[in-house]
């Protein structure tokens, strides 16, 4: 078939367009046997959420804050913080990791999204889930668990 | 069989508009070809982004998408079209449709026939997402208008619909005016995207 694409049509709208990503279909998970079927299992349980709660309190954002930034609806990011059995989509773990400058391959899979192939990360997400003790202000203790944690999934992707 | 038609590209180097050529029927040489300059070219970026720990590391949602695989899918599928825009001796962007199985969802167009979007993306270099100054601009405009002109081709009045990945859901709401369903929880939590007739004869004008 052939196909007629108008120069100045074009012309119009070069500049405009410019700087935008195209990309539509779905997101890269070809690690993701399709025997597991959508979901991998969380390595632990509630330490995804743990650690969007730290990682928004240390910033001072507030929850609208992050649901601004991330462009996710509220609802979900107060269910990733509060309900520790809720595995969020892909696209809204893509969002966070974004927002809160997180390495997205690593939160895909402690979020539950992707198999997790790295026995390590399951260790220290349950190390992470027991340090962090949930208050209102970031405690010394919970900033050093934060900080160690972050670090680790910095190093190891 | 493939077929090809004259398009345009921005050279954002030179500044101007120059030739390309669209691909209907992209074959498996032209796929292989993409590929085999597509991939190192991102992997070499992404590692220069973390060697270097750019706070604001860009990375492609798409990264590992293996456009072999699909081909090799929907080769021979008489539903499935690839195209793909060829322009300087490389491949610099590619595009899967399928023009059944994909009913429109918009409350006014509920179960009419369109072209559905499977994939779509341009050569990493291309992408503002991936490098400072991509090398050309319209990739996205002469796929988009690619999929709208065989929907009228098809008889569907210019119906596409297609999920856009986070990054992209920009283009897709301003640049090219379509309508915004919403989040589909079968789709990875992607947004989905559709365009009406009329919203396609906008987008052509």
């Amino acid at each position: 078939m052939k196909f007629t694409f108008d120069k100045e049509w074009l012309q119009r709208h070069a500049d405009s367009d410019q700087n935008l990503e195209i990309a539509a279909g779905s997101f890269s998970l070809d690690q993701l046997p399709p025997a597991m079927g959508e979901l991998a299992a969380s390595p632990q349980p509630g330490a995804f959420g743990r650690l969007i709660n730290l990682s928004r309190r240390k910033r001072g954002w507030t929850i609208e804050d992050l649901v601004a930034s991330a462009r996710i609806d509220a609802g979900e990011a107060i269910r990733i913080e509060h309900d520790s059995s809720y595995i969020p989509g892909p696209r809204t773990v893509y969002q966070l990791s974004t927002a809160l400058d997180l390495p997205r391959e690593r939160m895909l899979q402690l979020s539950g999204n992707m198999l997790l192939r790295d026995r390590r990360l399951g260790e220290q997400a349950v190390k992470f889930a027991a340090r962090s003790e949930s208050v209102e202000k970031l405690s010394r203790q919970e900033h050093q668990a934060l900080e160690e944690f972050v670090k680790y999934l910095n190093e190891s992707r | 069989m493939s077929d090809q038609s004259v398009a345009y590209l921005k050279d954002h180097i030179k500044g101007q508009l120059v030739e390309a050529v669209l691909i209907d029927g992209v074959s498996s040489d032209d796929v292989e070809r993409a590929e085999a300059a597509w991939q190192p070219f991102l992997v070499q970026e992404l590692d220069k982004h973390r060697r270097t720990g750019n706070p604001e590391i860009r990375q492609l949602e798409h990264s590992h998408w293996d456009w072999r695989k699909k081909h090799r899918a929907t080769e021979g599928l008489i539903a499935y079209r690839m195209f793909g825009v060829e322009c300087d001796g490389e491949v610099q962007g590619l595009m899967l449709v399928s023009t059944a199985g994909h009913p429109c969802r918009i409350d006014d167009q509920k179960g009419k026939e369109q072209v559905y979007v499977d994939f779509v993306a341009t050569a990493p270099w291309n992408s503002p997402m991936l490098v400072e100054a991509p090398r050309y601009g319209l990739v996205g405009r002469v796929l988009i208008a690619t999929a709208v002109q065989l929907s009228l081709a098809e008889g569907f009045r210019g119906r596409i619909g297609l999920h856009a990945l986070p990054q992209a859901e920009t283009f897709y709401a301003q640049k090219c005016g379509m309508t915004d369903l919403g989040k589909d929880i079968k789709k990875q939590g992607l947004r989905y995207f559709e365009m009406t007739p009329v919203q396609a004869a906008g987008f052509l004008q």
